[in-house]
């Protein structure tokens, strides 16, 4: 879950509530849904909340939302934005990045903590929507430091995303003091080597320019010449990415953000050259898109779902306090309202997410709790009913029930119960537990990299760690086994076996034998052992467990080697059969 | 009256008149002391023997007492080696007398430091005097010694015994001794008559059989003596509680579902309205399998329809999401990271038929999650699943069944926290009381499907699910602070063979 420092003053002052302690406001922000983690280093609350309000990045964000909290805001607001001066020209841009958006404050006056909230929107918008700049990445720069190329005009001035040889382009990126090529700074810049892979295979590198030069080299890293600081008074954005609502919804929420620090928005256009590669070649877009998104809810699946009845003013008061508009129309479906979203809402896709406003702002902790007034006949399914009975059987056999995971790895499941890997022995191939293992992609723990194929080398491991303890270790389980499939959907076959083993100073195949035989009589199954040999267990002292005719496990008595292997220092006889077996 | 045959030896052997010692009376009844013992505390109490204890002081020899009186002290070795050395007439060099007296080791420095206390003569510079006018052989510790030695201790000089006890050659030791007398009740009884009853330890199938049960007494027992430890089979507490959470939620109408554990992505992650690129669906979050890599066969309707609620919505004002989705994506295998897969595979109808509200369904099995291992972490946990299907459900509902179910396991005052999941809106956590310590604990995550979840799946009723680890409901019920002590092979044996049972 997305977590944001706040400056607990910043959003007295943001939220003109100079009054609120740190505790109400604490209590304010929970009801919200954002939680108090606890201080920063600076004294700052750390807050964590679900991530679908990523408006609320930044402490400007958070004091919008107490705002309209508090009701000191109601409805939707949309800032005044001035007509565009810059054009973003878009030609030649790297066909992986085609997507550019960008807008421009001015008249900003920000102090340190402003600055900071800016930088921290943006690396928390990166980390979220902009899927680790992936998807979306931001590039703020100090509007004077821009030199526009006259494109549209007498007084419109433009920059340029295209893109660039990584081996030619050059210029000074933020923290570094020398010109540097892309690739040079994607080998040995710090920023470079954490972002580069998002560009390394590119041909050309994403790449912005002014009459200058170039300034940026996004998603990577800015140019030095552009910085911004605490004296930076208009501000350029730019946002390049993958997906053109993404990044302009991204750069909603950061123009958003500034004009509550009292900057004025300024749009821009983005013009697509007519050969662009993309969805939007040969059109202009206007930046930021503040246009207001409609959508229509009904009165009945609002009262459906929240359970209540409401009249039509509650609704629009309750709408209104969760920053929508909403007016009362009629549909198909009877009373409707027709709701305004802001444009720095990305989590409202359906109507369902309006009720869900109205439901906050009415507040779901008022509502009664009620039983629903629909009958049904519960059950157990048939197989947890059956391993329920094997297992009772087995516990009432003196067997200690175990619970191991079903991931485990080739050496424990193989190797050490003297398995052959599958695969590399003809003659052991239908040995119980030797199937082709579900194997996991890029395991980080080399302890879990298969799902198993039988559950022996879970007990034995259990065996293994609890050499300390009293015997007899008598221990059963009842779990997953799998192994590929061909002719399952999934490619895998999924089965329930049973394994039981008895550690004791004189535990013999016949002890073993006597309690298989009481489970199978216990599930009026016939059950007959001719002999086998299994690499896991002694030979002469092995046998195939067949039950109804058909062979479905394994009894024997554990080889030595393996016991050693396990550092056990006495002997144990087992068993493994599938479950489905005692149907 | 019949009595066990210890009572009545003993009743015989006791005296209305004086005290006799049990001891005394078991070796005339031919019994064990302890049998005696136990017989008469039996009598005292049916109120037929009075029994009076007293404690008794007695000295006994050490070892080293009993070499001395059976020969000599070490010092009264040395006198003599030292009158036949001359030695009451003129010093005489130590080494020698020693040498003579045949002392050896401790037994020397013990003859020298007695020798000079009792006066026996002088050591001096090496040399040593005797003097003639000391009678070792009437030495007050020897005839101390003695007397211990022979049951006389009356005649053993006091500060002898005492010399005795600080040499370690007598101990001194406390006894206690019981005696019985018979009381009137037991005149009484002894004039009345008393009967040995036969007794038996083991009652035998042949007393049973026979019938001669009925004229035998049974042996009592020490009923309160600690028995020996039994090792037993024993259901895994995780087991247990997931059986009283499966029985909970039979009682309340929900069936059990089942499904597989390696499952196609489009299962585990796009019916329930996942985005591909959510970051939740890295492989760093799950599991995803090398081998198989993809699934045979999806429903084609129903991948067209997930794919159309992820790019374009669902309904005249969806938007869907703006991330990219392909198939090959949701044709991936994983391991389940939620058992709401089983609900997804349910709810289409492509697990047991379609389904008609109401329906009520639930699993609790395992999932798997690429998380780091901690205390309360781990890659493989069981997972509470459950839903209602019904026409037009509320979160009031939803309230409802949530409180319901946590009150069973004595979770109360339930508060429902707005929440944000991809597949369920609205959303909640959810929030209970602790029964044992009264903190607020989150106990589940909760919501009613999204229509971009439920609409693909051709439901077109209300559904609304809740989720919740069996782990933490354990650790909220019995407060163990690590999972892996009772989860996965290291797993500790004590602890599962101590933890008490599910109720």
């Amino acid at each position: 879950m997305p977590v944001v420092d706040v400056d607990p003053d910043e959003l007295r002052y943001l939220t003109g509530h100079d009054e609120k302690d740190d505790d109400e406001l604490k209590s304010d922000l929970f009801d919200l849904g954002l939680e108090f983690e606890g201080w920063t280093e600076d004294d700052e609350f750390q807050l964590e909340f679900a991530p679908d309000r990523l408006d609320r990045l930044s402490v400007e964000g958070v004091a919008r939302s107490l705002r309209y909290h508090y009701g000191d805001d109601r409805g939707v607001e949309v800032p005044n934005t001035n007509s565009a001066d810059w054009t973003i020209e878009v030609e030649d841009q790297p066909d992986e990045r085609p997507y550019v958006t960008g807008a421009i404050v001015r008249g900003l006056d920000m102090d340190e903590a402003a600055l900071e909230s800016l930088i921290q929107l943006q690396e928390k918008l990166h980390a979220t929507m902009g899927r680790k700049r992936a998807k979306g990445a931001i590039g703020v720069h100090d509007l004077t430091m821009l030199k526009g190329d006259s494109a549209t005009g007498e007084t419109g001035k433009s920059i340029t995303y295209t893109s660039a040889d990584p081996d030619e382009a050059t210029f000074v990126p933020l923290d570094a003091d020398a010109e540097m090529t892309p690739s040079e700074v994607m080998a040995s810049h710090e920023t470079g080597q954490t972002y580069g892979d998002l560009v390394a295979d590119f041909d050309r590198v994403p790449a912005i320019y002014d009459a200058i030069g170039l300034f940026s080299f996004p998603p990577v890293i800015n140019g030095r010449r552009t910085e911004v600081s605490v004296d930076s008074r208009d501000l350029f954005i730019e946002m390049t990415g993958t997906d053109q609502w993404t990044i302009d919804h991204m750069c909603n929420i950061v123009c958003y953000a500034l004009a509550a620090r009292g900057g004025q928005v300024e749009r821009v256009d983005v013009s697509y050259a007519d050969d662009a590669p993309g969805e939007y070649a040969g059109k202009t877009l206007e930046r930021p898109d503040f246009s207001v998104r409609t959508k229509t809810v009904t009165h009945d699946r609002i009262e459906s779902i929240l359970g209540v009845s409401l009249d039509s003013r509650e609704v629009i008061d309750y709408a209104e306090r969760a920053g929508l508009d909403a007016t009362e129309t009629e549909s198909d479906a009877g009373v409707a309202y027709e709701v305004e979203v802001p444009p720095y809402r990305v989590d409202v896709i359906h109507p369902l997410d309006i009720i869900d406003d109205i439901g906050r702002a009415l507040g779901f902790n008022s509502l009664e709790p009620t039983y629903p007034d629909v009958s049904t006949v519960g059950g157990r399914h048939e197989r947890s009913r059956l391993e329920d009975a094997a297992r009772d059987a087995l516990v009432g056999l003196g067997f200690e029930d175990l619970l191991n995971f079903h991931m485990i790895n080739e050496v424990e499941n193989f190797e050490r119960m003297g398995l052959p890997v599958p695969g590399t022995d003809e003659q052991a191939a239908d040995a119980v537990g030797l199937a082709d293992p579900i194997t996991i992609q890029e395991p980080y723990s080399e302890d879990y990299t298969i799902l198993r194929t039988w559950a022996l080398p879970s007990i034995m491991m259990v065996l293994e760690s609890n050499t300390h303890r009293s015997y007899p270790q008598d221990l059963a389980e009842i779990g997953l086994a799998a192994g590929l499939d061909d002719s399952e959907n999934t490619g895998v076959a999924e089965h329930r076996t049973v394994a039981a083993a008895l550690a004791r100073t004189d535990a013999s195949y016949e002890d073993a034998k006597a309690r298989l035989q009481a489970l199978a009589d216990a599930f009026d199954k016939d059950l007959e052992t001719p002999p086998t040999t299994h690499p896991s267990f002694i030979d002469g002292r092995a046998a195939e467990v067949v039950l109804d005719g058909e062979s479905v496990g394994v009894i024997g008595e554990i080889h030595p080697k393996v016991l050693v292997e396990h550092d056990l220092e006495l002997p144990v006889a087992a068993f493994e059969f599938r479950l489905d077996a005692l149907e | 009256m019949k009595r066990p045959q210890a009572q009545v030896a003993v009743l015989q052997a006791a005296d209305a008149q004086e005290d006799r010692r049990i001891d005394d009376v078991a070796a005339e009844a031919d019994l064990k002391p302890e049998a005696a013992t136990r017989a008469a505390f039996e009598l005292e109490a049916d109120g037929l023997l009075a029994v009076s204890e007293e404690t008794l002081e007695h000295y006994e020899l050490t070892e080293e007492g009993d070499r001395y009186v059976r020969e000599s002290l070490p010092e009264q070795d040395l006198y003599e080696a030292a009158i036949d050395a001359g030695a009451a007439d003129a010093p005489v060099q130590m080494g020698q007398v020693i040498g003579a007296s045949g002392l050896e080791g401790g037994a020397v420095d013990i003859a020298l430091s007695n020798y000079a206390r009792k006066a026996y003569g002088d050591i001096d510079s090496g040399e040593i005097t005797a003097n003639a006018d000391a009678d070792p052989g009437s030495d007050p510790e020897m005839l101390a010694l003695e007397a211990v030695a022979d049951g006389r201790v009356e005649d053993a000089d006091a500060d002898a015994l005492d010399q005795l006890a600080r040499r370690g050659l007598v101990d001194l030791r406390e006894e206690t001794v019981r005696s019985i007398q018979l009381t009137d009740d037991g005149v009484t009884a002894l004039m009345e008559g008393v009967e040995a009853a036969e007794t038996v330890d083991q009652l035998t199938p042949e007393l049973l059989t026979s019938g001669e049960w009925e004229d035998v007494a049974f042996t009592e027992y020490n009923v309160e003596a600690d028995a020996e430890d039994v090792s037993h089979g024993k259901e895994h507490i995780l087991r247990q509680t997931a059986n009283r959470v499966k029985d909970t939620l039979v009682g309340m109408g929900f069936s059990e579902m089942e499904g597989p554990h390696a499952d196609a992505q489009f299962w585990i992650n796009d019916c329930l309205f996942m985005p591909q690129d959510h970051p939740a669906r890295t492989h760093w979050d799950q599991f995803a399998l090398e081998e198989p890599e993809e699934i045979g066969h999806l429903p084609p309707d129903l991948v067209e329809r997930v794919r159309s609620a992820h790019k374009e919505g669902v309904g005249p004002d969806g938007e869907g999401y703006h991330s990219p989705w392909t198939e090959d994506i949701a044709r991936g295998m994983d391991l389940r990271g939620h058992t709401t897969s089983l609900s997804m595979r349910y709810l289409s109808g492509h697990q047991v038929g379609e389904l008609d509200p109401p329906e009520r369904y639930f699993s609790v099995e395992k999932v798997y999650r690429n998380d780091t291992l901690d205390p309360t972490h781990l890659l493989e946990f069981f997972q509470i699943e459950g839903w209602v299907m019904a026409e037009d459900l509320s979160v009031r509902d939803l309230m409802g069944t949530f409180t319901e179910f946590y009150e069973q396991f004595g979770i109360t005052d339930l508060e429902f926290k707005p929440h944000y999941n991809p597949y369920t809106e609205p959303s909640f956590e959810l929030f209970g009381t602790h029964p044992e310590t009264g903190e607020v604990v989150e106990v589940g995550n909760s919501g009613i499907f999204r229509d971009e979840v439920l609409t693909p799946l051709g439901v077109d009723c209300d559904v609304m699910a809740w989720g919740l680890s069996l782990e933490r409901l354990l650790m909220l019920m019995y407060g163990f602070e690590d999972i892996r002590d009772v989860h996965g092979t290291l797993c500790d044996l004590e602890l599962l063979r101590e933890t008490e049972v599910m109720r």
